[in-house]
């Protein structure tokens, strides 16, 4: 998968280089909105990631150049601006997401393997990791054999991690899937639900599979622990 | 383009409106000059009349009384000629402030005597048709003679001796051309008086206006007075005249509100100063610290994951001050759309539902309304309210939640726990920003500090208001009431 990203801020740009490249992205890098442009034109990307404010050329314009020349390639905008007008001059302009600033690298990640997973995409009806199996039509979860008596949000939760293991999901993330909150807390909650979920998951069993990524959210993963992002 | 010709067109438009607008001064001065002019005209107006009409009476008087004089004489001295001539031709003479002549015409029209030079003067033909001898005498007409002179005249017949039948024409003239140069004279004056008096008059009534105004002059001086630095000053209303005394107080109300949101402000960027100063710390003790030797990496590790956990403390904050700094722009908009308030409430308990259940407390919602409201915006309130009173109930204590639409259009969502509660001391200031009621207890308690503020920003957003009810010992209420239309 080719990502192009068009961002001024050197700092920015560096760690979603990096963060991205090793989660097995292809990266290109530009600081200017005129190269953006030629390069989204030209080459054979997946998705272009463009900040909002650029030197030279704004970014609204760079979006309007990409879908005139034809071309689909979706956009994912980051933006300093909260504006709701922004938001939906982006959106009305074609970009598939956007994302305000401060952001975690989690949540980009998702939204990144989020909108290149558009489309086709078949949601399957048994998950399996390791001993866990979740069957998503009865609702139904098991474990080693062993029935987990699970709540219906304990069970989404579970689905959530399970459909996309490796994953990390933020609280962000997870208080809006599961629940619907789509509005930053300052409770603990998630934290709550997670740990009560372990309790009936992972306690009685040797392997964990939930774990915590400090600093970042959950991950539901079948290999022993290996807490690299 | 044409929003800005019409900007243009409201400036100058305005500009106008400034440059015509009178001074209350300016105003009161016309008004007081008019309204002296108005009473200065008509009073000269009734003394001119005044003079006019006595001047003419006297005239006539005195034609009529010269009338009666000279039929005396032709009817009760006939035959004494001397004296008709005594009084026809020397009397007109003798008066020192007006010419007076006097003609006797017999019934064929020959002159019989006259006051010399009067023939010249004033011929018959231009006096009145004299009065019958038993008549009463007729008005006299005023003749203006080729010489510009103004006469006064009156004719009339006259019996010649007790029985003798052939009358005599009288004709009189009295020059009144003094009279009109004294009221020509007079009417000069006057309009004098007038100017002089209007002139008076505006000066005065400047004067007076100047001094009724300056209390308000003083007023805005004291205003004047009043800085930023300076908001603690007031214009004390006793001070002043009865009917700036409103004004004063409510300059005063407003200065009241204006230091308190001054001093809610100042405290607000100390506050956030702060929570600011605190995190930054951290960030940066703990990478010097870890950077200053050598270490293994899963120390290195530990503080970057400790700084995430900061980062994202510090990420939220900006999440909610941004959400509070949009929510008190004039622009701000929400989207209502009606649904189940009830249903809201359930899927915001079920989210703390773990949390509840882990502190022993037993969360219960019940009441029924359909509410109008941003759906998303009221999950939040309510979630923010549900939170805080789960810190503040111990095990085994309630949070009940109860919907209820009011007799008012109105839906009241209340939250009440069985809580330590708050110090009442703390009410005034519950819902300013990064305010914690427990900041002395543990300072850092979980949660922004904006908590309560941002439920606030969502019940003005709505129109509607949020209060607290603390039962000491009891339990802490917190009302949330939507009106159903904004």
């Amino acid at each position: 998968m080719r990502l192009l990203i068009v961002e001024d801020e050197q700092k920015t740009a560096a760690y979603l280089h990096k963060g991205l490249s090793e989660n097995g992205f292809v990266v290109d890098v530009t600081d200017r909105g005129e190269e953006g442009l030629c390069l989204a034109r030209t080459g054979e990307y997946d998705l272009v990631i463009l900040d909002v404010m650029l030197p030279e050329r704004d970014s609204w314009s760079v979006i309007a150049e990409i879908r005139r020349s034809g071309k689909q390639t979706p956009v994912l905008f980051l933006t300093a601006r909260d504006a709701v007008q922004d938001r939906v001059k982006g959106l009305e302009l074609g970009a598939d997401d956007y994302l305000v600033k401060p952001f975690a690298f989690s949540e980009l990640l998702a939204r990144v393997r989020s909108i290149l997973r558009r489309g086709p995409a078949r949601q399957p009806e048994l998950l399996r990791i390791v001993d866990l199996e979740i069957d998503l039509l009865r609702h139904k979860a098991t474990r080693g054999g062993t029935r987990l008596d699970l709540t219906p949000k304990e069970f989404a939760l579970l689905s959530l991690l399970a459909r996309r293991t490796g994953e990390v999901f933020s609280r962000t993330l997870i208080a809006e899937q599961v629940w619907d909150m789509n509005f930053c807390s300052d409770t603990n909650v998630v934290d709550v639900a997670v740990r009560r979920l372990r309790g009936k998951v992972d306690d009685s069993f040797p392997t964990k599979l939930i774990q915590t990524v400090r600093g970042v959210g959950y991950v539901l993963e079948g290999r022993s622990a290996d807490n690299s992002l | 383009m044409s929003s800005k010709g019409a900007q243009q067109t409201t400036a100058s438009r305005a500009a106008w409106q400034s440059s015509w607008s009178w001074s209350i001064t300016g105003r009161l001065t016309v008004l007081y000059t008019c309204s002296a002019l108005a009473i200065l005209v008509l009073s000269t107006i009734f003394l001119y009349w005044v003079l006019v009409s006595n001047v003419a009476k006297g005239g006539e008087q005195f034609l009529s009384d010269k009338i009666h004089v000279l039929r005396m004489i032709l009817r009760e001295r006939p035959n004494n000629p001397e004296a008709l001539e005594e009084e026809v031709k020397w009397e007109g003479t003798a008066l020192h402030f007006a010419r007076y002549d006097a003609r006797i015409v017999d019934a064929d029209g020959h002159i019989l005597t006259e006051t010399p030079g009067m023939s010249a003067m004033l011929p018959a033909e231009v006096f009145p048709a004299p009065s019958g001898v038993a008549e009463e005498l007729g008005d006299g007409l005023e003749w203006r003679s080729p010489d510009r002179r103004t006469y006064l005249l009156r004719a009339a017949w006259a019996e010649v001796g007790r029985f003798s039948g052939t009358p005599r024409l009288l004709q009189v003239a009295l020059d009144v051309s003094q009279a009109d140069e004294l009221l020509h004279d007079y009417r000069r004056k006057l309009a004098l008086v007038l100017f002089v008096g209007t002139a008076c008059a505006a000066g005065a009534g400047a004067a007076v206006a100047r001094q009724g105004m300056h209390p308000l002059r003083a007023i805005t001086e004291a205003a004047q007075r009043i800085t930023p630095t300076r908001l603690r000053e007031r214009i004390d209303p006793a001070r002043w005249p009865k009917e700036l005394t409103i004004l004063a107080t409510a300059f005063d109300e407003m200065l009241t509100r204006l230091e308190d949101s001054f001093t809610r402000l100042a405290q607000f960027a100390a506050d956030l100063a702060h929570e600011l100063r605190t995190p930054i710390n951290n960030l940066m003790g703990e990478a010097e610290v870890v950077l200053s030797r050598a270490r293994p990496p899963h120390e290195y590790r530990q503080v970057l994951e400790s700084s995430l956990e900061e980062y994202a403390r510090l990420s939220q904050m900006i999440d909610s001050l941004l959400f509070l700094a949009r929510a008190d722009s004039a622009e701000a908009r929400i989207e209502r759309s009606q649904f189940d308030a009830v249903q809201a409430i359930e899927a915001v308990r079920e989210f703390h539902e773990a949390v509840a259940e882990e502190q022993g407390v037993e969360v219960t919602c019940h009441g029924k309304a359909v509410v109008n409201t941003d759906p998303m915006l009221f999950r939040r309130a309510v979630s923010n309210l549900l939170s805080n009173a789960l810190q503040y109930t111990s095990r085994g204590g309630r949070v009940s939640i109860a919907v209820e639409q009011t007799a008012d259009h109105a839906v009241d969502v209340r939250v009440s726990d069985t809580g330590s509660g708050i110090d009442s001391a703390h009410l005034p200031r519950i819902f300013d920003r990064f305010y914690r009621a427990d900041r002395a207890r543990s300072p850092h308690a979980s949660g922004t500090g904006l908590g309560l503020a941002i439920v606030k920003s969502i019940m003005t957003l709505h129109n509607g208001t949020i209060t607290i009810q603390i039962e000491p010992a009891k339990g802490t209420t917190v009302t949330l009431r939507f009106p159903l239309r904004h």
